[in-house]
């Protein structure tokens, strides 16, 4: 009981400073003459360049699957990785743009990953494995476009599902 | 005027709830969709793997895709989450601005 009361005593002695905090928090607001920003804003670089990349991998899976035969491509992922660091290093630049920054990351990783299966992968390349390779990098380039839409604040409509 | 702290937070809240809870609704409802997603691909590698489609190798590979792809939904729904909070902070402020400036006589709230 006696724990109870100090603590409840401690959390009133606190309650000007949680106060002068608020008042702070607001003049700071009232200072700097703009609302509230915990992320960083839209940036069409990014959401082009993960659409494009998309549509170059798009452009692979189709390969892949109307003809299993087609031969591991080098190049194909040689250009997917140059176009992922210039989004990487767009994103660093950015201000408060850490999540995305660390799904650009992700991204990569999941390229990196295909592309050892693609070079292990004895041809003809079964479809499914294709299509589940595709399903899971469309889910992340889905999920950057979608944070990255939601960023335009108001402009975009609120965050659903992408299929 | 006078400022009270009970009445401001009241209003506060009042304006931040709302777009707190659509906030966690549509979160859910993109959270559902893309881990079905997910979840469809895993059972489709187990059959792959079990059928000798792909190696242990190969399924690995694909296992640590799934993560990467699982951690990208999840960073998006963080994302989501701040500028839901953002924005009900904003609401929050926005909705005792006339009050605070009133009592105060200059634009403390812009």
């Amino acid at each position: 009981m006696k724990a109870i009361r100090t603590k409840h005593s401690a959390l009133l002695k606190r309650i000007p400073t949680i106060v002068a905090i608020l008042v702070l928090s607001i003049a700071t607001l009232a200072a700097a003459g703009c609302a509230v920003r915990l992320i960083g804003e839209y940036d069409d670089t990014i959401d082009k360049g993960v659409s494009d990349i998309q549509q170059r991998a798009e452009l692979y899976f189709s390969k892949l699957k109307s003809n299993p035969d087609t031969p591991f491509d080098q190049n194909f992922y040689d250009d997917i990785n140059s176009r992922l660091a210039v989004l990487a290093s767009r994103a660093a630049s950015l201000s408060k743009y850490k999540i995305i920054s660390e799904q650009v990351k992700e991204l990569k990783k999941e390229f990196d990953d295909f592309q050892q299966i693609d070079k292990l992968q004895k041809r003809p390349f079964p479809v499914t494995s294709v299509t589940n390779a595709e399903t899971l990098i469309t889910t992340s380039v889905e999920s950057i476009l979608t944070l990255e839409l939601a960023l335009k604040r108001g402009a975009a409509p609120p965050a659903k599902s992408t299929k | 005027m006078s400022l009270d702290v009970g009445t401001l937070a009241g209003q506060m809240l009042a304006a931040a709830l709302p777009i707190l809870k659509q906030g966690a609704t549509d979160a859910e409802s993109f959270a559902k969709t893309e881990f079905t997603k997910i979840a469809q691909t895993i059972v489709s590698l187990g059959e792959q793997v079990a059928s000798g489609q792909v190696n242990e190798q190969q399924a690995r590979l694909f296992l640590d895709m799934q993560a990467s792809a699982s951690r990208t939904v999840l960073l998006t729904l963080e994302g989501l989450a701040l500028l839901t909070v953002e924005q009900a902070i904003n609401a929050a402020l926005n909705v005792i601005k006339g009050a605070v400036n009133d009592a105060l006589h200059f634009a403390l709230i812009p």
